[in-house]
C-alpha cells in the first residue's frame, strides 16, 4: 500500500472525525460537562438525520439549508427530555441515568422503525457527485468537505458559546462543582436543560450533516453512542475541544484500520483504544491528569 | 428463608416441570422456553448487576461465548461433558479480562467499558470468519434429538432452579454481603476489610458460567448461529431489562420480570410485527420513572409500608 494510499485514507479519515468531532462535543457538553450520562446520544442522532431527510423529502430543503431548523427541532426535543424525564431523577444514581436513556434510545430507535419501516434511504442532489482534486493524487468528495465545513463553523460556534456567554459559564461552574454552583445563584435545572438540549441538537446537526454521504436507517446512530462516549473520555472529560480532537482522531484511525485490516475492525479499534485508556489514563490523552 | 418459601418454591419447580404435560404446542413451548431462559440470565445477571450493583451492559459477550463455544468445542471433537466445561471456561475467561479491567472503574465507566468489551467480542466473531464462520454463521450441534422443544423447556427449567439455588445460597452467605456491602458504598466496605476487587470478579466469572450455559442451550435450539444473534448488545440489553424490570437484588425479580418483558414482547410482535424493542423502552422509562426498585422491589416495599 503506497504512501498516498495512506495519506487519502488519513484525509478522508479527518473529513469524517469533523463530524464525528460534533457528535463528541454534543456528549460532551451533556456527559463530560453536566454528568448526564446519555445512552440516548446516538438516537438523537439519527432523530436528526431524519428530521433532515423529511425535510428534503417533503420540504424539497437539503440538509445544508435545513440543519439549523433540524436544530431547532431537536433542541426543543432534547430540552423537554430533560424537563420531562431526566430532571424526575435528578440526583439518582447514574445506573437510574443509563436505564432511563437507554430505555429512551430503544423506544426512539423501534418508534422511527415503526413510522418509517426498517429500510434504508438515501437522498440524491447535484453536489453529491462531485469531487475536488488535490494535486495528482488526492481526491475529496464535494459534500464531505461541505459537511465538514459547517460542522466546523457549528463546532466553533458551540466553543465560543461556552467559553463566552453568562449560560456558558454556569455549565462550567456546575462542572466544577455542582453543590456550590446553585448556592451561586445558577438555576441548575434550568442550565442542565439548556446545555443538554444544545448538545442534542449539536449531534442531530453532525446527523443532518452526515444524511448526504450516510444510508439512513433507524439503527444508523446505534454506535455513534459509545464513539461519542470514547470521544469524551479521550478528549478528557469536562473539555469540549478536547472531544473534537478525539472526534478527528477516531475519523482518521478508523479509515486507517478500514484500509489495512477490513472496514469491521474500525468500530472494534475505537473500543480497544477506550479500554486502554480507560485503564492506563483515565483523565483522557488531551486531559490534563488531576492528582 | 421461611418453610412456606421453600414449599413455594419447590411446588412452582414441580409445577414447571409438569407443564410439557398439558401444554403440547411447539409455539407456547417455545415462548415458555424463553421465559425461563431469560429468568435464569437475569438471575445469572443480578449476581453482579443487582447485589454487587455493578451495571453490566455486556454479558451478550458471555452469552454468545456460550453459543460460540458450544459450536466450536464440538467441531474439534470434544466429548459433550467436555464441550460443557470449556465454553463456561470460555465465558470465565471473558470475564477475568473484562472484570481486571473494568472493575477498577466505577459507576458509568465500568458499564461503558462492559459494553465496549462485548462490542471488542462481537467484531472479533465477525471478523475471524476461519474460526467463528465470520457473519456467515456457523452451525451448532444439537442438544436434544428427539421431542425437541420439551427438552430445551426442561433444561431451560432446570437451569432457572439451579440459578436460583445459588442465588439463594449467595444471598445468605458471608459472600453475598459483601456483595451488598459493595453495592450500598463501595468506599465502607473497603474501609471494613471487604476485597473489593477480588469479590466483584467472584461474582462476575458466577454469573458468566451461567450466561454461557444458557447461550449454549439458546444457540443450540437455533442450530445456526451468526454474530448479529448471540453477540449483539441487544442480548446485553435484555438480560440487564429482564433483572431491573423485576427488581435487581431480589430472588423473584428476574422471573417476574422475564415473564412479563417476554409476554409483552410475544404480543407486540403479533401487533407490530416489527419493532418489538419499543416495548422494551417504554418497560425502561416507566420501571425508572415509577418503580425504581423493579415490580418486586416496590411490591416488597409498599407491603412493608403497609405492615407499618
Amino acid at each position: 500500500m503506497d504512501f498516498y494510499t495512506s495519506l487519502q485514507a488519513v484525509v478522508n479519515g479527518l473529513l469524517t472525525g469533523g463530524l464525528y468531532a460534533l457528535v463528541g462535543m454534543g456528549m460532551a457538553l451533556i456527559f463530560g460537562v453536566m454528568r448526564i450520562v446519555n445512552f440516548a446520544h446516538g438516537a438523537f442522532m439519527m432523530l436528526g438525520m431524519y428530521a433532515a431527510y423529511v425535510l428534503f423529502t417533503h420540504g424539497h430543503l437539503i440538509p445544508y439549508v435545513s440543519f439549523p431548523i433540524v436544530a431547532l427541532l431537536m433542541y426543543a426535543v432534547g430540552h423537554l427530555t430533560y424537563m420531562g424525564l431526566l430532571r424526575p431523577i435528578h440526583g439518582q444514581s447514574d445506573f437510574m441515568q443509563i436505564l432511563l436513556t437507554l430505555g429512551i434510545g430503544l423506544a426512539l430507535t423501534d418508534g422511527i422503525q415503526l413510522v418509517f419501516g426498517a429500510d434504508y434511504h438515501q437522498i440524491n442532489f447535484p453536489l453529491l457527485s462531485r469531487n475536488f482534486h488535490l494535486g495528482t493524487h488526492l481526491t475529496v468528495s464535494a459534500p464531505w468537505v461541505v459537511s465538514f465545513g459547517i460542522a466546523l463553523v457549528v463546532g466553533a460556534g458551540l466553543y465560543f458559546f461556552v467559553m463566552h456567554t453568562m449560560i456558558g459559564r454556569a455549565a462550567r461552574a456546575i462542572a466544577q462543582n455542582r453543590n456550590a454552583a446553585p448556592l451561586m445563584g445558577i438555576h441548575l435545572h434550568r442550565v442542565q436543560a439548556f446545555w443538554f438540549g444544545l448538545g442534542v441538537a449539536a449531534a442531530a446537526v453532525a446527523g443532518a450533516l452526515l444524511l448526504p454521504v450516510f444510508y439512513l436507517y433507524p439503527g444508523v446512530g446505534d454506535q455513534f453512542t459509545l464513539k461519542a462516549f470514547v470521544m469524551v473520555v479521550l478528549g478528557g472529560m469536562e473539555s469540549i475541544v478536547g472531544a473534537a480532537m478525539a472526534g478527528l482522531l477516531l475519523g482518521v484511525v478508523e479509515n486507517l484500520t478500514s484500509l489495512y485490516w477490513g472496514n469491521e475492525w474500525a468500530l472494534a479499534v475505537d473500543f480497544v483504544i477506550f479500554i486502554l485508556v480507560l485503564s492506563l489514563r483515565p483523565s483522557g490523552i488531551f486531559g490534563r491528569q488531576k492528582a | 428463608m421461611k418453610r412456606w418459601q421453600l414449599a413455594l418454591a419447590l411446588a412452582g419447580f414441580v409445577m414447571s416441570l409438569l407443564v410439557p404435560l398439558v401444554v403440547t404446542s411447539d409455539y407456547q413451548l417455545q415462548v415458555l422456553f424463553r421465559i425461563y431462559l431469560f429468568a435464569a440470565l437475569g438471575l445469572a445477571w443480578n449476581l453482579v448487576g443487582g447485589y454487587a450493583g455493578q451495571l453490566s451492559l455486556g454479558h451478550a459477550a458471555y452469552f454468545g461465548a456460550g453459543a460460540y463455544g458450544l459450536a466450536l468445542f464440538t467441531r474439534l471433537g470434544f466429548p459433550m461433558w467436555a464441550v460443557l466445561a470449556l465454553l463456561v471456561l470460555l465465558a470465565m475467561l471473558f470475564a477475568l479480562l473484562i472484570g481486571g479491567v473494568s472493575f477498577r472503574l466505577r459507576g458509568p465507566y465500568f458499564a461503558l467499558a462492559t459494553i465496549a468489551f462485548a462490542e471488542v467480542v462481537h467484531a472479533a466473531a465477525k471478523n475471524l470468519p476461519s474460526v467463528t464462520g465470520g457473519d456467515v454463521g456457523v452451525q451448532v450441534p444439537a442438544l436434544f434429538h428427539s421431542n425437541v422443544n420439551r427438552s430445551f423447556y426442561l433444561c431451560a427449567v432446570i437451569l432457572t432452579a439451579i440459578t436460583t439455588v445459588v442465588t439463594v445460597l449467595i444471598s445468605r452467605s458471608r459472600f453475598g454481603y459483601y456483595l451488598m456491602a459493595i453495592r450500598e458504598d463501595q468506599d465502607t466496605a473497603l474501609a471494613v476489610g471487604v476485597n473489593a476487587s477480588r469479590v466483584k470478579l467472584y461474582s462476575l466469572l458466577l454469573s458468566a458460567a451461567f450466561t454461557a450455559l444458557a447461550g449454549a442451550l439458546y444457540g443450540s435450539l437455533f442450530l445456526f448461529i451468526v454474530p448479529d444473534q448471540v453477540l449483539s448488545i441487544d442480548i446485553s440489553n435484555e438480560i440487564a431489562i429482564v433483572a431491573m424490570l423485576g427488581g435487581a437484588g431480589t430472588l423473584t425479580g428476574p422471573m417476574v420480570g422475564a415473564v412479563v418483558l417476554e409476554s409483552a414482547s410475544e404480543i407486540f410482535k403479533s401487533v407490530f410485527q416489527e419493532a418489538h424493542l419499543l416495548i422494551y423502552g417504554l418497560l425502561l422509562i416507566v420501571v425508572v420513572l415509577f418503580l425504581p426498585e423493579g415490580i418486586v422491589g416496590s411490591a416488597e416495599g409498599m407491603l412493608r409500608r403497609r405492615k407499618k
